[in-house]
């Protein structure tokens, strides 16, 4: 099989064999396999998909579909951390859009992007069911609560010490 | 035999068979878009909703979906309710799939006009109904599905690239209901979904009948869906001409 | 060790029990709130001064991280045993104090407990008015236990209920259910054991169960806390409900975003087979039964069972049309009963004690107890446990301490997203299935989310149908096409170019979509416009007509205003004006310039004496 996807080729990849032959070869086990590839490559490439379609023996349309219809799922790279705004209920009556807002301005990308120095993406998720913290920010596991716009430029400074 | 009553008119129908099935016996006209006689159904346009009259609850359901498995039910395909709803689905499709035909001949049947107040949108032909993807589901190709959801679901080939499964059988372009598949011949190629398929030709009428790739899909399937070397010559027409009797071109062009 | 029989179980819970050490012991919360409050490092504090005094864990005292406790307001929570003391907001540098007074001398350490709104000190969970109006059955081990030791759930008296059931013939476990009146918590409230029944009766060689933990309302985390808190309580539930309907096989589909509870049930279930609770010949009763976690892909969409179903099954989680219940084809078209979380844990209780003792508590419509996550503007957050049919008031005000800092309650949202927004007069409501449904709301999963009067209800609205459109699988012309259309509406309202009638044809339109869309998000999509719109029509007409937002959260739909008669000049909201339209000198009373007032609202929640509210703009009003 060609591996003609860079992220694939490349020696310090994880080994997409791997990730398969912990899946057998059926169809339920898709969905769990493509979250694997995710956490491994930070997305799913393109050639991961035609390998996962191979091994489970179904259409790559399904596996497309799948690929694309999933929000935990990305075809393009994520960048090194992940910020998750929460636009929970609590959040959004506490002031969520106003940080969200701030952290786009702040990044200089909408819900979805990654910065073009691959250091941040942006993401809104629906709730982190820390409701009591309202709003809550996560960048990857660290959750930042009763979060405000004047907060986010210190909250970015200190997650980008350690980002690279 | 299950009896049930069509805007009250009694019909009596074998058991399992769909409400839609089942109203246009009785005379009944209900209008359809993701249904294809020939397809798997989906119940996914909404536009063939009645309303039910069943052990003392009044609800719409979609025709094309639900079985008629007991006595005593009782359908009507022109009330208020039914009428209201028929007319919120079309006026959504006419927002964004305005251009197309089909949906404007919907549109002047149920005399649904336009929504004034919602600002416009850019128009497409595709009203995401998924026939396209069932036919070629059901001819075992898969080479189409639907990517991402809601309002940017799309139907489209893996990756959004050239169909890789495709053999260019042109069986989505024939139940898209919208025209929204389009493909174009010349030179003894056809050209759909991004790619290029070689036409081949009735040995006796002339007319291009199927692809190469079809034909090999075929031979590489199913023994008893593929054709014999005899048959790959001919197109399905003059096939059957050609089973029973003997024909000129001139006699068969005439038919 | 595997148990197998009863008598293996009971002598180990008895050994468990005997072994027990008396002695002081420390629960501390790791429930995702008081982790994010720092709680894994009130657990690490408690170990290190336990080795800097020479102390032994587990001998002297015992440290012990929980499940979530619930008063997640105040968190992180460490409670001292014995008594119950609780301490709130606890920080690592509290920690010496804390072991130094009163686990080891018995006494409180007065600074960090609760005290109630009057300023009375309260000195134990039992004294905390949050605790005090609760009754916690379900919830009972959340926060008692360690949910990563089946032990401790063994010691406290678990799958003794499997025990009862697995001597009962499966008939007679689902009458039981059905006797109890249990009802789904997870959104309809469809009858439990009505559900039971249909997949027993139905015809097919395989059957499945399924536990429901896509908890994708935001707003509410009563399954999480659950799977996170008490995992062997749904494993239980699982089992009794397999040995009822005859499934060897189970699925818990969790949602992507609750690692912990993944975990959790992970461990759970790797116990449960060592102990021979899982597997072939359970107990030594003959039944085999195993399950697996399928790990969500974030689509709310899948907390529809047909759309989870096809997301277990490996497919894109889009609903099926259902005229054929899932009881009879439903994973792999085989019968299958899918039940909530939460319905699972309840099902232990009832097998335990029977179904007169389960009717005891809640209403004769909806019996028992239901969790709630009691969320917004409200001063105590958490989650919350009571019988079905208290009201809200007592809910909101008694346990929930009422309305967060200055604000006056507006409305309270049941149901999640499809759920509905009800008014103070509605307060006294006893909330249960058939009541919330009948104003116009519903139970949903348990979420409950306060809004004062800085809560736009046009902007309430918008926020719950963009939503519910994003999350929107896109497969019928309805859903996909009608969210967009009333987002555009809705959208409108919210920044002024709302247009007379536009109301009226939200509600045409949200009635449309009730009875068009194919499956129950689609069909209930349309209830917080609905529900906002019956109670709360005036501020819609503000919207359409007068372009005013009185909650002054609608950009540039009011002028922010000072009522003389409260303003003492501090000169707060003159700071945080972006205009400079404030204006007035120091302690006399200041003013806005209507014109240089962009409407932008950050003066609104400065002001500390509630001078500052939003008016309309002039030339606005007819």
């Amino acid at each position: 099989m060609p591996r003609s996807c860079d992220t694939l080729s490349a020696p310090s990849c994880p080994d997409l064999d791997a990730i398969l032959a912990r899946h057998p070869a059926h169809p339920r086990y898709l969905l769990a396999a493509l979250q694997d590839i995710q956490a491994a490559f930070r997305h799913i490439p393109r050639e991961a998909m035609v390998r996962v379609a191979a091994h489970m023996g179904i259409p790559e349309s399904r596996v497309y579909g799948v690929a694309t219809f999933y929000k935990a799922l990305s075809l393009v790279p994520k960048g090194r951390k992940t910020v998750k705004v929460c636009m929970g209920t609590a959040c959004h009556l506490r002031g969520a859009p106003g940080v969200l807002e701030a952290l786009e301005n702040a990044l200089g990308i909408a819900p979805g992007d990654t910065t073009e120095d691959g250091a941040f993406s942006l993401e809104t998720v629906n709730c982190l069911g820390a409701c009591a913290l309202a709003p809550v920010v996560m960048v990857e596991d660290t959750p930042y609560g009763a979060m405000t716009p004047a907060r986010v430029a210190s909250m970015l400074e200190k997650e980008r010490d350690h980002a690279v | 035999m299950k009896t049930l009553s069509v805007d009250g008119k009694t019909v009596s129908v074998e058991s399992g068979t769909m409400l839609y099935d089942a109203a246009v016996l009785a005379g009944a006209s209900i209008p359809t878009l993701c249904r294809h006689e020939g397809l798997p159904h989906e119940g996914a346009c909404r536009v063939c909703m009645v309303e039910l009259h069943r052990r003392g609850t009044v609800r719409l359901v979609a025709s094309c979906m639900f079985p008629v498995n007991e006595e005593g039910l009782e359908v009507r395909t022109d009330t208020e309710r039914v009428r209201a709803a028929r007319n919120f689905v079309i006026r959504l499709l006419l927002r964004r799939n305005g251009d197309s035909a089909a949906i404007r001949r919907l549109a002047a049947e149920e005399n649904v006009l336009p929504d004034g107040r919602l600002p416009a949108l850019e128009k497409e032909l595709c009203i995401r109904c998924g026939r396209c993807i069932r036919a070629c589901s059901a001819n075992g190709t898969d080479a189409l599905g639907f990517a991402l959801r809601g309002w940017d679901r799309k139907t489209t080939p893996p990756f959004g690239e050239a169909a890789a499964t495709c053999v260019g059988c042109l069986a989505c372009a024939e139940v898209c209901p919208t025209g929204h598949i389009s493909w174009e011949e010349k030179d003894g190629h056809r050209r759909i979904w991004g790619r290029d398929f070689a036409l081949v030709c009735c040995e006796h009428c002339g007319e291009p009948f199927a692809t190469e790739e079809q034909l090999a899909f075929l031979r590489a399937g199913h023994p008893s869906d593929a054709l014999s070397p005899e048959e790959e010559r001919f197109c399905p027409r003059c096939r059957r001409i050609r089973a029973g009797q003997s024909f000129t071109l001139e006699e068969v062009k005439d038919r | 060790m595997r148990f197998e029989n009863l008598e293996d179980l009971e002598h180990r819970r008895r050994e468990l029990e005997a072994r027990r050490a008396e002695g002081a012991r420390v629960r501390i919360c790791a429930g995702t709130g008081c982790l994010a409050g720092g709680s894994a490092h009130v657990k690490a504090a408690f170990e290190t001064e336990a080795a800097r005094r020479g102390l032994t864990l587990g001998v002297d005292f015992r440290a012990e991280t929980t499940g979530c406790h619930g008063f997640c307001e105040e968190g992180p929570l460490v409670v001292v045993e014995p008594g119950g003391i609780l301490y709130r907001r606890v920080q690592p540098g509290d920690v010496a104090e804390i072991l130094e007074s009163t686990v080891l001398g018995g006494i409180p350490v007065e600074r960090l407990l609760y005290r109630d709104a009057s300023g009375k000190v309260c000195l134990s969970e039992k004294e905390t008015p949050f605790y005090a109006g609760q009754d916690r059955q379900v919830l009972h081990r959340c926060g008692h236990i360690d949910p990563k030791e089946i032990d401790d759930y063994i010691r406290t008296g678990g799958y003794r209920a499997l025990g009862t059931a697995l001597s009962m013939e499966p008939e007679e476990v689902v009458r039981t259910v059905v006797a109890s009146g249990l009802r789904g918590r997870g959104g309809g409230g469809f009858p439990t054991g009505a559900k039971w029944e249909s997949c027993r009766r139905a015809s097919g060689t395989h059957r499945f169960v399924i536990a429901n933990g896509d908890e994708g309302d935001p707003g509410a985390f009563m399954d999480r806390s659950l799977m996170e808190g008490d995992p062997h309580s749904v494993l239980e539930g699982m089992l009794i409900g397999a040995h009822a309907v005859g499934a060897r096989k189970g699925f818990l589909y969790v949602r992507a975003e609750y690692p912990l509870a993944v975990e959790h049930l992970g461990r759970a279930i790797a116990q449960a087979r060592e102990r021979g609770l899982l597997g072939r010949n359970i107990l030594g009763s003959g039944m085999d039964f195993d399950l697996e976690i399928c790990r969500g892909g974030g689509a709310f969409v899948c907390g529809e069972s047909s759309a989870l179903m096809a997301s277990i099954e490996g497919r894109a989680g889009e609903p099926r049309v259902k005229y054929i219940r899932s009881t009879e084809r439903g994973l792999w078209n085989c019968p299958t009963v899918l039940n909530n979380v939460e319905t699972w844990a309840n099902v232990p209780l009832v097998l335990l004690r029977g179904e007169k003792a389960y009717r005891s508590k809640g209403t004769s419509g909806s019996p028992g107890t239901k969790v709630f996550s009691l969320v917004g503007k409200v001063r105590h957050s958490g989650l919350v446990e009571v019988p079905m049919g208290t009201s809200l008031r007592e809910i909101v005000f008694g346990l929930g301490g009422g309305v967060l800092g200055r604000g006056r309650f507006k409305a309270v949202q049941t149901g999640g997203p499809s759920g509905g927004c009800l008014p103070e007069e509605k307060l006294d409501l006893p909330v249960d299935f058939d009541r919330l449904v009948e104003e116009g709301s519903m139970m949903g999963s348990g979420g409950m989310i306060v809004m004062d009067q800085r809560t736009c209800m046009v902007d309430v609205a918008r926020y719950f149908i963009g939503f519910l459109a994003e999350e929107s699988c896109g497969k019928c012309v309805p859903c996909r096409e009608g969210l967009q259309a009333i987002l555009a509406i809705l959208r409108d309202l919210t920044e002024g170019r709302g247009r007379p009638g536009d109301a009226r044809r939200l509600e045409e339109m949200g009635r449309a979509l009730s009875d068009t869309a194919l499956c129950a998000l689609g069909q209930t999509a349309a209830n917080p416009v609905l529900s906002t719109l019956r109670f709360f029509s005036e501020e819609y007409r503000e919207h359409e007509e007068n372009h005013f937002c009185r909650a002054g959260v609608c950009r540039g739909l009011y002028v922010s205003r000072i009522a003389r008669e409260s303003c003492v000049g501090c000169g707060a909201c003159k700071r945080t004006c972006p205009t400079g339209a404030i204006s007035g000198e120091t302690k006399k009373v200041h003013s806005v310039d209507p014109t240089s007032c962009i409407g932008c609202g950050a003066c609104l929640d400065t002001c500390a004496f509630g001078a500052l509210a939003a008016a309309p703009r002039e030339g606005t009003t007819r």
